[in-house]
């Protein structure tokens, strides 16, 4: 009879902790309790050049104890929709688990009450698009729990362009011309040297 | 040089058997051996080898067999090089799906054009310069992957590098001059899957260059440019190795092979007629579009499909995609041996049945790894899905040699183009935009195939039959001798030019299956002596 209710128990606790699992990871399930603000030098940014300030901190008209779960902040670097067009590897989806908005992490550290900011040069792998900052906040179990971007809902408002770096530099085109040059060059040097041993010979 | 013979795409002398011909050597009696001549391995009376004796380099024969095969794996590494590199690729430069999907299409269409113009050069040039040539001034297209910034140049650059896969040709051209026609389907068919194979090597290739390249420090926008070196490099290897280490001929001497006078010379424009007048060449085209394009097609996206579907490191994909084209090594010879085997039980009908059968099963399982949600489902799926298409490519060269005699090199050429063109129109409608997630484009693309691989049941063959149709009652119409000399007309006829193409019909009747003890004996069979 024990045995049998501890079982049911079991069973029940499992549900709901599977619920909650399943709660979790699902982004409409957060709530918006973080702000954020993101500040930069100019309107299109240059990757491995410009830096980006990032403030974020909990919104100051919430009950106090919102935040207790918190444990650790995580940064990222966002596509906005008009990055996402005809890019299905940029999808936002429901569950974290296949969303490929957020594919750069700024930072990850430990969560602290009040306002934090962080100063972040762009790296050099981030591609030519229009981005926004969001901040997630995790729990004990690196859960999501809360969340805050810069921009509204919509993702319209205050976005900033990033340009990458081309990644072309003048040491490899110039090994590309001598390549090729090369490979030009001994094709044709084969082609009349045979020509000339062989009317050598008919002679 | 104006006895040869040779207009475009006619050139493929010796291209696949005269013979259900998988077999590894001819013996003695059948094809006499040359005992004078000094070569490793035994010759006939023209010098072209005998047996096939795949481990060994010897010159020329195998050598040959060696540097033609490895020249065009070289070439589809470079094809196919973009497209496990395209996650880092895309964002790059900016690509949008329309942009990956039109490079794709790119990669495969230039070789369209530059396999008809081959012909002519193997021609001209003998198949050392043909190949040699292609490999090395393909070189300086791969090299310009470092100057691409953008989506344009991108396309472009895919394009150009595309025209290199005509080293098919030169490289069973090369063959038919060294290997006897009795060996001759098994030889093409080995280069033509190994190299093919190269599609498969790439992606398992360029990932690991581009990570030791990221060890070593470079970002990833440029480390992928240094990447494209390697291929690079590999063009000029290889045409440097043919140009020092080849020849045209056993005996060396290319302006002998421009004075042969035992292959007639036939006119062009009445090739082309036979050819294009016979609607199962057309069969074939769409057949091999959806046999060997949707492997090229495959190649092209599947790397990246792992990658984005299944949340895998760039090389992990690279490596499954990689397990698609590998499969090449043995998938391809075994659809002809299953080919050939069918027809010694059930004659043509059993070649077609084994083609269809093949075909369709690649596209079943493509549709299968299109719905696939698991990753060991998925590789299942694709694993299957290549030997079916490889198996169904070397199927289908088990049946190429019998629609005509005449005009089996053309034919041969508008086949190999119809798979390079249905490669491009299935990367157009399903992998070009966004109406169909990658997925969903395998799904349409396994019911093309399988719709596609229908028309096969339409091939009829007077004397054989066909998939459900027994051969033709009429006594003078179901002769192997009338079908192929139907293609010559009656002046022709009596210049003897048919000859070869009787012999070829009285060869042919292998394809009756058992039925060809009972065969009667067709009336005029003899051919008129030349």
């Amino acid at each position: 009879m024990a045995a049998t209710g501890l079982l049911l128990g079991l069973i029940l606790a499992l549900g709901c902790f599977s619920e909650i699992c399943v709660a979790i990871i699902s982004f409409s399930s957060l709530q918006t309790t973080l702000v954020v603000t993101v500040s930069h030098p100019r309107r299109l940014l240059r990757a491995g050049e410009d830096k980006i300030t990032v403030r974020w901190g909990l919104n100051q008209s919430l009950p106090a104890g919102t935040d207790s779960a918190y444990k650790t902040i995580k940064v990222q670097l966002c596509y906005a929709p008009i990055s996402q067009v005809d890019r299905a590897w940029r999808k936002t989806e429901e569950h974290f688990s296949k969303d490929k908005t957020c594919q750069f992490k700024i930072v990850k550290m430990p969560y602290t009450t009040g306002n934090q900011t962080l100063e972040w040069t762009i790296e050099r792998d981030v591609p030519t698009a229009t981005y926004f900052v969001r901040t997630y906040a995790l729990d004990a179990n690196d859960h999501e729990v809360a969340y805050g971007q810069n921009t509204d809902a919509k993702k319209t408002t205050n976005l900033f362009e990033i340009q990458a770096i081309s990644g072309r530099h003048v040491s490899l085109d110039i090994a590309s011309v001598c390549f090729s040059v090369f490979s030009i060059v001994s094709l044709m040097g084969f082609f009349f040297v045979e020509k000339r041993t062989g009317r050598k010979a008919q002679q | 040089m104006s006895d040869i013979e040779g207009s475009p795409g006619s050139s493929m002398h010796g291209v696949t058997g005269r013979e259900p011909a998988f077999a590894l050597s001819v013996a003695s009696p059948m094809v006499p051996t040359d005992t004078t001549a000094k070569f490793d391995l035994p010759v006939d009376s023209e010098h072209k080898a005998k047996v096939f004796k795949l481990f060994s380099f010897a010159n020329p024969h195998m050598r040959t067999f060696h540097l033609s095969w490895i020249s065009f794996f070289t070439c589809f590494v470079s094809t196919f090089a973009a497209a496990p590199l395209v996650p880092i690729i895309r964002d790059n430069l900016n690509l949008k799906k329309q942009d990956i999907g039109n490079a794709g299409v790119a990669s495969v269409s230039g070789s369209i054009f530059s396999r008809l113009v081959m012909g002519a050069v193997c021609d001209l040039l003998g198949p050392r310069y043909g190949c040699a040539f292609l490999v090395m001034l393909s070189a300086p297209t791969v090299f310009c992957m470092s100057f691409v910034s953008d989506a344009g140049g991108y396309i472009a650059v895919r394009f150009m590098i595309g025209f290199s896969l005509a080293t098919f040709v030169s490289c069973q051209y090369w063959m038919s001059t060294m290997f006897n026609s009795k060996i001759i389907g098994l030889v093409n068919g080995t280069a033509a899957g190994w190299g093919n194979m190269g599609g498969g090597a790439t992606q398992l290739l360029m990932p690991l260059v581009y990570d030791i390249i990221r060890h070593a420090g470079a970002t990833p926008f440029t480390a992928w440019r240094i990447a494209f070196f390697i291929p690079g490099c590999l063009h000029i290897i290889m045409g440097i190795l043919v140009l020092t280490l080849g020849q045209d001929l056993p005996d060396g001497n290319l302006s002998s092979l421009q004075k042969k006078g035992d292959v007639a010379k036939d006119k062009f424009g009445k090739v082309l007629w036979y050819a294009i007048t016979n609607y199962r060449t057309w069969i074939f085209v769409l057949l091999y579009g959806y046999s060997m394009g949707v492997e090229l097609s495959t190649d092209n996206v599947i790397a990246e499909y792992f990658f984005d579907r299944f949340d895998l490191k760039l090389h992990t994909a690279g490596i499954i995609a990689a397990t698609f084209g590998m499969a090449n090594i043995v998938a391809r010879p075994f659809g002809g041996y299953a080919s050939d085997k069918a027809a010694q039980l059930f004659g043509m009908r059993g070649r077609l049945w084994v083609l269809w059968i093949l075909q369709t099963c690649g596209g079943v399982f493509c549709i299968w790894l299109g719905r696939a949600d698991t990753l060991p489902v998925a590789v299942l799926a694709m694993i299957l899905f290549s030997i079916g298409a490889q198996a169904a490519c070397g199927a289908t060269f088990g049946i190429i040699p019998f629609i005509s005699r005449r005009s089996l090199g053309i034919i041969s050429g508008l086949t190999g183009a119809g798979g390079n063109f249905g490669s491009g129109l299935t990367q157009l409608i399903f992998f070009s935009t966004s109406r169909f997630s990658t997925a969903a484009g395998l799904t349409w693309m396994g019911v093309m195939i399988v719709a596609c691989t229908l028309p096969v049941s339409l091939v009829h063959f007077p004397q054989w039959g066909s998939m459900f149709l027994p051969p033709s009652k009429d006594e003078n119409k179901s002769t192997e001798e009338h079908y192929y000399s139907s293609e010559w007309n009656e002046d022709e006829k009596k210049q003897g030019k048919h000859s070869a193409s009787l012999k070829f019909a009285e060869n042919s009747r292998s394809e009756r299956g058992k039925r060809v003890d009972s065969a009667p004996t067709p009336p005029n069979a003899t051919p008129s002596q030349v």
